[in-house]
């Protein structure tokens, strides 16, 4: 019988690929030093023992993480390499079969070992993002065709997510329409902490600071609208769609300006300067560990979760310009990450219950065999119980080099 | 869990026969359906359709009648969600104007390399002065090529559609008249398949 396992098992392993890096080790212990590399201030270039991961079963993910420390090290060639790699696999998967084969591979190797078995696949905010930072790196490496690209691909990105929620949302529905009346701005913080948690109005920011760099000024309205629709409150966003509707004389300017006040224009010899801050990195996922025994057959049930944590402030400053600026909060990628987790559960507890099942399985049949060769100590029942209990580990895998809220400010600067 | 040994047996042998790969020489016109990306086939599509427009269009035909017009090409803007080289596009489409024998170009993207060589020849002391190619000898472009490339992309569960459209425009740069315009589209629908690996 543990042949048979055993040959199972290593069926699954040839099928699923070699890389088994979080079936046994837990992902964010992986990226904790890289992590504490780049909060230093030179960070790392040195992730080869990183990216050597990416041809594995979870390359995506290691793709992400490896592109987004590139980037923050400033090399932004490499980093797009690595983000392209991790763009390629986000096609591979939506290009997969409904049924296929290798899934369902990896599925049943989830259901003998954990969840950590199925290749990862990322989240809608994570691939949202990834293109968003893409466009970051063609644009810092000179190539704003290139940039304007990949903001495109956010864009259609963004509708798709958008598209998910709006039955349910009806702040989403309003943003679709393009008006931000005055009883949503009302209904404040409370809907558009819903909404913020759902959609990213970093990335509808970014996209549309792009889209006004390429002189493309009423795309970068209708991005900036849709970012003011998620997060109302802040007042450069504010500012920059007041400014844009006078720019281009759009029916909204007298009823933004009443709102937010007029529009500050830059005067000939000025320059605008926009400055995002990413602060703090976004939570871990925790796991939660149940054991339990059924019928004296030890068994432990994991599943991963988010622990409260600390708010950050709304605001950042910026220091060392003459006058302090004040950043405001963007998004919270956090309760971007903390709704993906959500969405992800019911699906997580289905595989669970299937796992306690088939491994309950395991050990009876392990155990009446084995009786019946001996009667001595169950010692194959053992080692059953205990590869149970070792194998049951929650998904803890998720893009950890994120920061945790992106912040925004600007100031006009006379040109010298 | 018999059955289940039975299923791992039966994926490990698709494993393996996915494992051979082959490597074979195709048709380059072949009609080419990887994915539902930008491809070959679109691009000889929209360079055929462009200069098949243009040589038949009859003011154009007028205007090559008697001598051949000096064109240059503008870059084609990409305004699609795909990074796809556009210069090919145009390489392309010169190239078949260019052969059809009523067409000269100009080609801007060798303007820097030409000063260089101008450059060497009259002021590095290395060549023959009678032999030196002068400086301000080149014939200006009577026509500009220009063109843009957009696309919508829409996908909804497991069907996606793509719509490409590109235009390009002939412009006399003394008049700043456009002499030719066309478009070329085209759409694709991509549907995932239900099995698979």
């Amino acid at each position: 019988m543990l042949k048979t396992l055993g040959l199972s098992l290593l069926f699954m392993a040839s099928l699923s690929g070699c890389a088994y890096n979080s079936v046994f080790v837990n992902y964010p212990s992986q990226i904790a030093p890289y992590k504490q590399q780049l909060a230093s201030n030179s960070p790392t270039t040195n992730i080869t023992a990183l990216a050597d991961n990416i041809s594995g079963n979870d390359g995506l993910l290691y793709a992400q993480e490896s592109g987004r420390i590139m980037q923050v090290a400033g090399d932004f060639e490499q980093s797009k390499t690595y983000y392209q790699q991790a763009i390629v696999a986000y096609q591979a998967f939506d290009d997969k079969a409904t049924i296929s084969a290798s899934q369902l591979g990896a599925g049943a190797s989830s259901i003998l070992l954990n969840d950590n078995a199925i290749p990862y696949r990322g989240s809608g905010y994570e691939r949202i993002m990834l293109h968003q930072y893409q466009a970051l790196n063609y644009l810092f490496s000179g190539d704003a065709q290139g940039a304007l690209v990949e903001v495109r691909r956010s864009n259609e990105l963004q509708s798709m997510e958008q598209a998910r929620y709006q039955q349910s949302q009806e702040s989403v529905q309003a943003m679709a329409n393009g008006t931000i009346d005055a009883q949503m701005a009302q209904l404040g913080q409370a809907a558009g902490s819903v909404t913020s948690s759902f959609l990213n109005a970093y990335s509808y920011y970014i996209t549309g600071l792009l889209h006004e760099l390429a002189n493309e000024p009423n795309d970068a309205f209708i991005d900036y609208r849709k970012a003011a629709q998620i997060t109302p409150d802040n007042r450069y966003l504010q500012q920059d769609l007041v400014r844009l509707a006078k720019q281009l004389a759009m029916p909204q300017y007298d009823e933004f300006a009443k709102r937010w006040g007029d529009a500050v224009l830059p005067t000939a010899d000025q320059g605008q300067v926009v400055f995002i801050v990413e602060r703090s990195f976004v939570p871990e996922k925790q796991s939660i560990t149940v054991p339990f025994s059924i019928n004296g057959n030890w068994q432990t049930a994991s599943l991963a979760t988010y622990q409260r944590q600390m708010p950050l402030a709304e605001q950042s400053q910026i220091g060392g310009l003459g006058q302090t600026l004040y950043a405001d909060s963007i998004a919270h990628i956090d309760a971007l990450a903390i709704n993906a987790l959500k969405e992800d559960l019911p699906a997580a507890l289905i595989r669970q219950a299937a796992r306690i099942y088939a491994k309950y399985e395991l050990n009876q049949s392990v155990q009446s065999s084995s009786r019946r060769a001996s009667n001595q100590v169950d010692a194959a029942a053992m080692v059953m119980q205990i590869f149970n209990v070792i194998s049951e580990q929650a998904d803890r895998r998720s893009w950890l080099t994120l920061p945790r809220q992106a912040t925004n400010s600007q100031t006009v600067y006379r040109r010298r | 869990m018999k059955n289940l040994k039975l299923i791992f047996v039966l994926a490990a042998v698709m494993g393996l026969s996915a494992c051979q790969s082959k490597v074979e020489y195709g048709d380059a016109t072949e009609v080419e359906t990887v994915n539902e990306n930008f491809g070959s086939t679109d691009l000889q599509d929209i360079a055929a359709k462009m200069v098949d427009s243009m040589m038949t269009f009859p003011p154009v035909v007028v205007m090559t009648q008697t001598n051949r017009p000096i064109i240059f090409v503008d870059k084609i803007k990409n305004k699609t969600s795909e990074h796809i080289d556009t210069e090919s596009v145009t390489d392309t489409i010169s190239n078949k104007l260019l052969r059809s024998g009523k067409f000269r170009f100009i080609d801007m993207t060798k303007v820097d390399a030409v000063r260089k060589q101008l450059d060497y020849q009259n002021n590095a002391g290395m060549v023959d002065p009678t032999t030196a190619i002068k400086f301000g000898r080149q014939i200006g472009a009577q026509y500009m090529l220009y063109g843009n490339l957009s696309s919508i992309v829409k996908q909804d569960g497991s069907t996606k559609d793509v719509y490409y459209k590109m235009t390009m425009r002939l412009m006399d740069l003394e008049t700043g008249l456009i002499e030719w315009s066309d478009e070329k589209e085209i759409r694709k629908v991509k549907s995932k398949s239900f099995l698979g690996l």
